[in-house]
């Protein structure tokens, strides 16, 4: 028999979990936080308790731990979501150790059934719960415990919290019987701290599987789901007839007749060829309605429009007025989906149509513990589904060379066109060289150009006549070392 | 073999309310080893039992307890004129405004975590101000 509150679910208000678990807990359900110390179960389940006290639901919050109750409180008030007036009134916060060192898990089950009924409690965190798993004297002892204890949750309509230490046993007795497990892990990524959220047991909802990063600041825990978890249900493929304009006239004939809507770009180049030139040079046909958005790494706000004042010569103004936003992240120290969380949420919120990412780079330096190209499949999956056009810049360590080693590996895949940006040294000059590798479902010209950079932006050149004597000119001049060093190895055996 | 109260150096009772286990432990040893005569007690209900056999010169008072919780004892002894004089020192994680908002009847607020030199301080301050109590009755 069902009834209307079998679905009703309980938001944690813990940003990013409720969208792992899908709307949130089920009311009356009894679930284990399990987690080594300092992994942040005691912040959790305080930002739950503060959360569902907003929404003017009672709870009680007992603990078996050694922290006294004013310790943790201290801790805790640090933090944005503590609410001093909603402890008392809202909140209570007792102690069941002694309950538990008197009476054993009869005891405190005692106590717990008294004090949910007297203070009408729909929420109740049990914290240190490791206590209660070692007084047992069995673990059929446990398991009464436990079921008990779900079916006075059930009862009362009370949702219930475990939290605990990992258990040497996996799964442990009382992990086969609650409604869910989550487990909060946390190691080292290089010489950076990186956690990590697992929902490893949710029953009656379809959460979304697997780690997902956390971090612990001022506002408590924040969830980042992995990307390619949130891939939408809607179908990105289509847009692909459309294009517009790169913001250079040259390149646009170049490509076949712009960049095709949805498209994601890939400008690969060593540092200097002008990859963040055309970016600007994309972005400075941003408009009101189609609002461009630069998320870099590297070059700060006022950097980006100093340049694009130098660069975009009359179309520099749209970076001042608002149709460009640009946002800045630094490197270091970020976690690869608060990232990708960031740059969709900016997209958004103004339903962002032009996006400049300068450069992939800085996302292969965050924290995370999965391959990036999965990242980037997702994450280009969504900026399609979102209908945006991205061009990216992804920097190449060989400045001057025939050879050019993929920046990322794997991104060729998930990118629709490619545009390869070169130095050549002829004499005492260096020559910038484009190409056009690829646009997807597109005629392009494959033709060398040369270009330079001037304040409007790149100047190509009209045909591949300059690039093509620059590189015969080049190649004769490779011939002439080579022959020379193998002619002095050959004097040198003799 | 356990003092009587008169034997102890300062002679006075106190008795200490608090269901968080470690704190009770700690006050317990502190005001024991300085020559006070402790009585301890994990809840309202066993506090309000306590009262009636140890006659406490005052009270260490926690708000916050399963069972009953220190605005329920507060209210009993202001109800009481046997112990409505009893000097309390309310203690509690709250702050003294959320505290007030909820109850009365206490001679003295700690906000937890607090130092213990804070409470001797308080203590004696307290017990200097006191009447002197009457001997509790002999049974």
């Amino acid at each position: 028999m069902s009834s209307d509150r079998d679905l009703t679910r309980v938001a944690s208000g813990v940003q990013g979990l409720d969208t792992l678990l899908r709307g949130g807990f089920f009311r009356g359900g009894l679930y284990i936080i399990e987690g080594a110390p300092g992994t942040g179960k005691t912040i959790l389940g305080n930002q739950i308790c503060f959360n569902q006290a907003k929404a003017d639901n009672k709870v009680l919050y007992v603990t078996l731990i050694a922290e006294t109750v004013g310790r943790m409180l201290l801790n805790i008030g640090q933090m944005t979501f503590f609410d001093d007036a909603a402890i008392g009134d809202s909140i209570v916060y007792i102690s069941g150790f002694n309950a538990l060192k008197k009476d054993g898990l009869s005891g405190l089950l005692h106590l717990l059934r008294r004090e949910v009924t007297a203070h009408r409690a729909k929420i109740l965190v049990v914290d240190g719960f490791a206590s209660a798993s070692d007084s047992a004297q069995s673990g059929e002892e446990l398991k009464v415990f436990v079921q008990e204890l779900q079916t006075q949750a059930d009862a009362a309509d009370c949702t219930v919290f475990l939290l605990t230490n990992p258990t040497e046993q996996t799964p442990s007795s009382e992990e086969t019987m609650v409604d869910g497990i989550i487990n909060l892990e946390s190691c080292l990524h290089e010489a950076r701290s990186a956690r990590d959220l697992h929902v490893r047991k949710m029953r009656g909802t379809r959460h979304l599987e697997g780690l997902h990063s956390y971090q612990i600041d001022d506002d408590g825990i924040t969830v980042y789901p992995r990307l390619e978890t949130l891939i939408p249900e809607v179908s990105s493929d289509n847009g692909w007839t459309h294009k517009i304009s790169s913001g250079n006239e040259r390149l646009d004939q170049m490509l076949g007749g712009g960049l095709p809507t949805r498209s994601v770009t890939m400008m690969v180049g060593p540092s200097g060829t002008g990859k963040t030139t055309i970016g600007l040079q994309f972005l400075s046909n941003s408009t009101k309605d189609e609002p461009g958005l630069l998320f870099g790494f590297y070059e700060s706000p006022e950097r980006i429009r100093s340049k694009a004042q130098a660069l975009c010569n009359s179309k520099a103004g749209v970076f001042e007025s608002g149709e460009v936003e640009i946002v800045w992240m630094s490197p270091n120290d970020q976690l690869l989906d608060d990232l990708g969380d960031q740059l969709i949420a900016a997209v958004r919120r103004r339903k962002v149509k032009r996006l400049m990412i300068d450069g992939l780079g800085g996302f292969n330096k965050a924290i995370r513990s999965r391959p990036i190209e999965r990242f980037f499949s997702a994450l280009v999956y969504q900026l399609r589904a979102e209908g945006v056009t991205t061009v990216c810049t992804a920097e190449v360590a060989e400045i001057i060379g025939p050879t050019i080693t993929t920046p990322l590996w794997g991104l060729s895949d998930v990118t629709d066109n490619h545009i390869l940006l070169r130095f050549r040294e002829v004499g005492a000059a260096l020559h910038r060289l484009l190409s056009i590798l690829k646009v997807r479902d597109s005629g392009f010209d494959p033709g060398l150009r040369t270009f330079s950079i001037t304040n409007n932006g790149i100047e190509l050149a009209e045909s591949s006549h300059d690039a093509e004597s620059i590189l015969l000119n080049w190649y004769a001049r490779e011939r002439k070392i080579a022959i020379v060093s193998a002619g002095a190895v050959k004097t040198g055996d003799e | 073999m356990e003092q009587s109260s008169e034997s102890r150096p300062n002679g006075k009772t106190i008795l200490i309310v608090d269901d968080e286990f470690g704190v009770l432990e700690v006050l317990e040893f502190i005001l024991s080893d300085l020559g006070y005569h402790v009585v301890a007690a994990l809840n309202g209900q066993e506090a309000l039992a306590r009262l009636r056999d140890c006659a406490p010169d005052l009270i260490v008072l926690d708000l916050m307890m399963p069972i009953m919780d220190g605005a329920a004892v507060l209210q009993t002894m202001q109800s009481n004129g046997k112990y409505s004089k009893i000097p309390v020192i309310l203690t509690s994680a709250l702050r003294e405004q959320n505290v007030k908002e909820r109850c009365s009847g206490y001679s003295l607020f700690l906000r937890k975590p607090f130092k213990t030199d804070k409470l001797l301080e308080s203590i004696q301050q307290l017990l200097a101000a006191a009447p002197a109590k009457s001997k509790p009755e002999q049974k």
